[in-house]
């Protein structure tokens, strides 16, 4: 190369002595500590702004987390936050309008169809992914990882479905043990009705957006394998499956859920269970966090406990995607952040996940999670956290189909199946026909309504 | 007196000034209106990917032909149907109500008028989320003031009811609507001459009879644009229903707007959601041809 003198006397096309160093020092670092370390550096090399998507879901700890990770050298983050009720639409519409954002939440069912769309990156073979995939319980990588091998996503939270309940009022109808099957909800609901004990001892978030999460936990409860490994749609085939819808039809049409369920927000339902105006509430583990913290009158006599008894539950989890960044430095920082966000910090230690636990509850799908002493400190005392954390490791699936390309159209439309079915307006055999349906139309590509 | 050459010149100068007032105006409804609508109407016709990066292929009516056999449609139809018919009937008739009230003498009239303006300058979606308290099944004010009435005896959970939740939403948006109404209809009423209903009064003719020929008649343009308007509202609500029911239940409130919003933004269908956005646009404004056309009828000055 010809070296050439520039203006100021120095040589250009030769590294100075500073650059030299501060580069052998960052390899150095990071050479000690792999994994978690690669990446650092690449981070320090991107000087602009990060822009990153949430949804309003304490967007106060957000913004702390992220100026945390700032703090430490690394580059500032430009956090926008927008409502969760209707965050994927918003977020379709930006991205679809042209919106660089370096990093989102986003609903994992909806993963697979970001990536296809050129709007989410894929994270195969970035510094330290594969060491945070085995770190990952076995049952959420699923979540992260689609069929053909592909990382698409790394974890913003993880949940289990459990039974919230109120311990008094079993106690008064002389229920013994805490339901765990359908068919015992079932049963123990229509006892404390019949007893006066609670008008409609059951609730739970059946709004039209959210049935397709408690499709796959009503099924899972019953050992019923909804999609096959190529994604078939498969739970026609279970002679179960019609009885899952007889129970859930059931549990609306005898006045076991209050009719509001079909409208109600989580707010609503927590504070019903706060007030002693219901019994039970399956929804994700954290929302124990909400019921005890509202102090109602009936709040310190919730409790959890784990549903599906020898089956399984719903192991949900959103998740962090990185957006399409053209710019190396760009992404290797936004990886950084995610690596962070999603895993642990610089120190090994849990950080963030520490402070979703502190805060509200949330949990994240990694064994070492479950056993941090610092973790363990943060949970408030009511949870049960080795139940939480057995539920999560065998007591539950995470449900693959869900990031198959195709999923977000049949999700969108489960909510239109199931409602007619709660208001009598389908039989069960026919919702079973319906959701077949429609699953075939949506993975064979069948535009419909 | 004026020349004919300079007066063709003066009407000349007259129309260019004319046209280069409009062109800022005309420039905005095209950007805003003419190339959205032009756009939705080539998507309508195209197999739009999800991520817009291009038209994708040209598929002909194929849109218009799923959606025009889609039961799911015709539902919405229906549903849209009911609630346009509710919304401009009671918003026009509440409205003519209010401002025949606020149009007499009484102590305190000054302030009704200005609370007339409260709701119309509420938001929809605020209008709905209010409604949605309002009308809620355990806490909402709905329920305690039909109590109150005698109308029902028990606390009941409208908008988780098929048969009551339409009803409920369409009460929220005219308690909107009936007071931009009522704020074009009293502006009509204030320009009918007092002379014209004494002179009616002195030839013996009643309340109602000089209502029906001397006040309606002379609120015939005044009618026929809240009517215009509130039909074009009603086809392209949204917000209200959205923050109350969402559709729900079942689909007990998914007028076309709603679906149009599902198609487009959650499943992300563009050209499905743009066929459906070219009927829907279709049907508001041959609703308001209709409209002007029979409040038009037989009009005598």
């Amino acid at each position: 190369m010809m070296k050439t003198r520039k203006a100021d006397g120095s040589l250009q096309g030769r590294m100075d002595r500073r650059t030299f160093l501060k580069a052998s020092g960052a390899t150095a670092l990071a050479a000690m500590t792999p994994g978690l370390m690669a990446g650092r550096a690449e981070a320090a090399a991107y000087a602009g702004t990060l822009d990153m998507l949430a949804w309003d879901f304490q967007p106060d700890t957000i913004k702390k987390l992220v100026a945390e990770w700032t703090a430490q050298g690394n580059p500032a983050v430009n956090v926008a936050v927008i409502p969760n009720l209707g965050y994927s639409s918003a977020l379709q519409t930006r991205l679809r309008g042209g919106d660089k954002i370096d990093l989102y939440y986003n609903f994992a069912y909806n993963s697979q169809k970001f990536i296809d769309q050129g709007w989410a990156s894929k994270l195969n073979g970035l510094p330290g992914v594969d060491d945070m995939l085995g770190e990952m319980f076995e049952s959420a990588r699923g979540r992260h990882v689609n069929a053909a091998g592909d990382v698409i996503s790394v974890p913003y939270f993880s949940a289990v479905h459990m039974l919230h309940y109120n311990k008094d009022m079993l106690a008064k109808a002389n229920i013994a043990a805490v339901p765990s099957t359908l068919k015992e909800i079932y049963d123990a609901s229509k006892a404390l009705k019949d007893g006066g004990i609670v008008a409609s001892p059951y609730v739970a978030y059946w709004v039209k957006e959210f049935c397709e999460e408690y499709l796959h936990t009503y099924l899972l409860n019953e050992g019923i394998t909804a999609f096959d490994e190529s994604g078939k749609p498969v739970f026609a085939d279970d002679p179960k499956t019609v009885g899952v819808f007889e129970w859930w039809q059931a549990m609306y049409q005898e006045g076991l859920a209050p009719k509001s369920v079909l409208n109600d927000d989580p707010g609503k339902l927590s504070s019903e269970m706060a007030q002693g105006n219901a019994a039970f509430f399956v929804l994700h583990h954290y929302f124990l966090t909400s019921i005890r913290s509202l102090k109602g009158p009936q709040s310190d006599n919730v409790f959890q406990s784990a549903i599906g008894g020898k089956n399984f539950t719903l192991q949900i989890g959103e998740v962090l995607q990185m957006g399409a960044a053209a710019d190396a430095d760009r992404k290797a920082a936004t990886w950084d952040l995610m690596k962070h966000y999603g895993w642990k910090d610089k120190a090994g230690k849990f950080t963030v996940f520490n402070q979703w636990a502190k805060a509200a509850g949330l949990a994240a799908p990694y064994p070492g999670f479950f056993t941090d002493p610092d973790v363990i400190a943060a949970f408030p005392t009511y949870y049960d956290l080795p139940l939480i954390s057995k539920t999560f490791e065998t007591g539950s699936k995470v449900v693959p189909a869900r990031t198959l390309p195709w999923y977000p159209d049949f999700q969108a439309k489960v909510g239109d199946i199931i409602h007619p079915l709660l208001l009598g307006q389908a039989t069960p055999q026919k919702t079973v026909q319906d959701l077949t349906d429609a699953a075939a139309a949506a993975s064979g590509g069948t535009k419909r309504l | 007196m004026t020349s004919p050459a300079l007066s063709n010149e003066l009407s000349r100068a007259d129309q260019w000034f004319g046209f280069r007032l409009t062109v800022p105006a005309a420039v905005i409804l095209i950007a805003l209106l003419a190339l959205p609508t032009g756009l939705t109407i080539l998507y309508s016709l195209h197999d739009v990917p999800a991520n817009g990066a291009s038209l994708g292929p040209f598929v002909g009516f194929e849109n218009f032909s799923i959606v025009l056999s889609s039961p799911v449609f015709w539902r919405s139809a229906t549903v849209t149907l009911l609630f346009s018919v509710g919304f401009v009937t009671l918003s026009t008739a509440i409205g003519l109500a209010m401002a025949i009230l606020l149009n007499q003498k009484f102590i305190g009239r000054g302030l009704a008028r200005a609370l007339l303006i409260i709701p119309w300058a509420t938001p929809w979606l605020v209008i709905g989320i209010l409604w949605k308290w309002f009308a809620d099944g355990s806490v909402g004010g709905l329920n305690a003031v039909l109590i109150a009435l005698g109308i029902t005896s028990d606390y009941h959970d409208f908008l988780a009811d098929p048969n009551t939740a339409l009803p409920v939403t369409i009460l929220a948006a005219v308690w909107r609507q009936a007071s931009f109404a009522g704020i074009l209809l009293l502006a009509g009423l204030q320009t009918l001459p007092d002379e014209l209903g004494e002179a009616a009064a002195l030839d013996g003719a009643g309340v109602w009879q000089r209502f029906l020929h001397i006040t309606l008649p002379w609120l015939r343009p005044a009618l026929a644009t809240v009517a215009v308007l509130n039909v074009i509202y009603a086809f392209l609500q949204f917000d209200v229903i959205f923050a109350m029911t969402q559709g729900g239940p079942g689909d007990a409130t998914q007028v076309l707007s709603l679906l149009i919003y599902r198609q487009l933004f959650a499943v992300t269908q563009i050209g499905l959601g743009s066929a459906l956005a070219v009927i829907l646009g279709l049907v508001a404004l041959v609703g308001g041809l209709i409209t002007v056309k029979l409040l038009y009828r037989g009009h005598v000055q």
